[in-house]
């Protein structure tokens, strides 16, 4: 429950994680296994990466053009 | 000086009264600065949109100054101090070794912060952030800068003096938090940003003095070495803060413990060649030079960065995922506490910072296409999607934990802090893409007056630059009204704020 004024990882601090849980999420599939979100997350900023970056290399082509 | 520790009743931590009195002394000071920063970073915005052209070229030139140093140099180092004391003795359960030092130090940084605002309020020193010789300035300028650096380091010592206190008290078990490996990353940065501005601010004060004679060409180098090199510190503090955000907010993970800390390792080593960037234009330095420092030693840094932005959010996700939040790719994001305003910015910075800031940043550094980026508006788009929206943001999110942690006191008009995250974060993505944008159309920095009306030749831009200027100084209202929020919450929370309910006596550690 939220108190006002207050922000809800004081008032409603998230869950202690277990043995169990610790063993979970660095256990047999791997830290990043257990990361399939933040993979698509990744890969989203390396398709903007590659498109500004080759962008930026045109342009300079088009501004800088040689012989 | 008075000593005695209290206990946290939410975190059970022990918080040294000294530590607690630092991190507020100094979090007061950053905010003053941020307001400082603020009011004139609108003056300077009101004047490059054409349209409203505010102030005249001296009074713009005098408050870019203003801006630049209050925002790059005090807000984020005042704010860093105080990580370092939360960081050290506060995450350590130790004490801060050396209270009166601290202090005097902190009076130091003050006194330099406040001289050099003065010289730059009178127009004594119209010298911009960078204050390129041979552009002059009031020695007190100078003196100011070396003052408050001096106290920095001197800080700093005391932050190292903390670890070394924790660690022969034994006031914590095994490795130091990541948090606090971070902020040690921070401090060596910090010492090494500091040794390059006194080894260029003392020698430009005795030539302000009429004493020596100080190089241009050298001056550049040795300058970044303390410019960009500040402004890493803030990204090693940013991280830190993230990492301390994901585990209040959401109780992230950290997924790898020696990857984090190796990245770290990368910022110390490789982030001050990384200063080179700003010299790829430099007729003064060979291509090998700028080549071997920007495109092989920066990519070093730039890795660090990615690998923070890939551990932060997969922590959270790991974190979110172990506690049941396991349907789909994405509900351990939907479901996350999204009127948390500690958890709300904390996911703003690490996307603007990565997407906008990481991008340009990475896509500018590179020599051939620098050559077409350099000194127009793309570079402040750059940095105010790194700087702003990504370090400040950060600041700002910790900050709504600092005021009932630390400063004991509930958050004041909550609904607005809730929002504040989101309008501070849409206005700068507005105002950092459409300022890179106006940038791409040729568009200079540092130039009051983009039609050049007294110019000796004529300059025309594209009709759409005029639209791209407007966006762009849209976003910066937006974000100009989240900071003036943020400053009105924390301001507000702190001297007339509600106190929280719990018990914060200091108890004297020898009867405890």
């Amino acid at each position: 429950m939220s108190m006002h004024g207050v922000p809800d990882g004081i008032v409603n601090p998230p869950r202690p994680l277990t043995a169990a849980d610790e063993e979970t999420a660095s256990g047999k599939a791997g830290g990043f296994g257990m990361a399939p979100g933040t993979l698509v997350l990744a890969l989203v900023f390396l398709g903007a990466f590659a498109v500004y970056y080759f962008t930026n290399w045109k342009l300079l082509s088009v501004v800088w053009q040689v012989g | 000086m008075k000593g005695g520790f209290r206990i946290c009743p939410t975190t059970s931590l022990r918080v040294h009264r000294q530590a607690d009195a630092l991190i507020k002394a100094n979090a007061v000071v950053a905010t003053v600065s941020l307001l400082i920063g603020g009011i004139t970073g609108l003056l300077v915005l009101l004047t490059r949109w054409q349209a409203v052209h505010l102030l005249d070229a001296a009074m713009f030139y005098r408050v870019l100054t203003i801006h630049g140093m209050s925002m790059l140099i005090f807000f984020i180092i005042f704010f860093e101090m105080a990580v370092l004391y939360f960081a050290g003795p506060v995450l350590l359960n130790s004490r801060v070794p050396a209270p009166r030092l601290g202090w005097s130090m902190f009076g130091l940084m003050v006194l330099g912060a406040v001289m050099v605002e003065w010289t730059m309020w009178t127009g004594r020193a119209d010298v911009l952030f960078t204050s390129y010789v041979p552009l002059r300035a009031h020695p007190l300028f100078y003196l100011g800068v070396i003052l408050f650096a001096v106290g920095t380091l001197i800080t700093v010592a005391v932050f190292f003096g903390s670890l070394v206190v924790a660690k022969r008290e034994k006031t914590y078990e095994g490795s130091v938090p990541l948090v606090t490996y971070g902020a040690i990353a921070a401090a060596i940065i910090a010492v090494i940003t500091l040794l390059h501005g006194a080894a260029i601010y003392i020698p430009t004060f005795f030539w302000s003095i009429g004493i020596g004679n100080v190089d241009p060409q050298v001056y550049r180098m040795v300058w970044w070495g303390l410019g960009h090199s500040s402004q890493q510190i803030n990204v090693a503090a940013m991280v830190a803060v993230w990492y301390l955000l994901g585990a209040l907010t959401v109780g992230s993970v950290v997924i790898n413990e020696k990857i984090s800390r190796t990245a770290f390792v990368l910022y110390i080593l490789f982030i001050s060649m990384a200063s080179a960037h700003h010299l790829l234009v430099d007729p003064g330095m060979g291509p090998t030079w700028k080549v071997v420092n920007t495109s092989y030693f920066m990519y070093m840094a730039v890795l660090a960065s990615m690998i923070h932005g890939f551990t932060v959010p997969a922590g959270i996700e790991v974190g979110q995922r172990v506690r049941g939040l396991t349907k789909g790719m994405f509900e351990w994001l939907r479901r996350a506490p999204w009127g948390d305003p500690g958890f709300s910015a904390l996911v703003f910075s690490v996307i603007i910072f990565g997407f906008v800031g990481g991008i340009t940043g990475v896509t500018f550094g590179t020599e051939q296409i620098n050559i077409i980026a350099h000194n127009t508006l793309r570079i402040p788009g750059h940095f105010h999607a790194t700087v702003v929206a990504g370090t400040a943001l950060a600041f700002m999110g910790v900050t709504y934990y600092v005021i009932p942690l630390i400063f004991r006191k509930k958050v004041a008009f909550w609904p607005l802090a809730k929002i504040q995250p989101y309008v501070f974060a849409f206005g700068m993505l507005i105002f950092s893409v459409a300022m890179t944008f106006a940038g791409t159309f040729g568009i200079p920095r540092r130039h009051w007056d983009m039609s050049f009306s007294d110019a000796l030749f004529d300059v025309q831009f594209s009709p759409a630059a005029n639209l791209v200027v407007t966006v762009m100084a849209l976003g910066g209202l937006i974000a100009a009204l989240g900071g003036a929020i943020y400053i009105l919450v924390t301001v507000w929370s702190v001297f007339l704020g509600q106190p929280m309910e719990g018990d914060a006596t200091y108890v004297d550690a020898r009867s405890s």
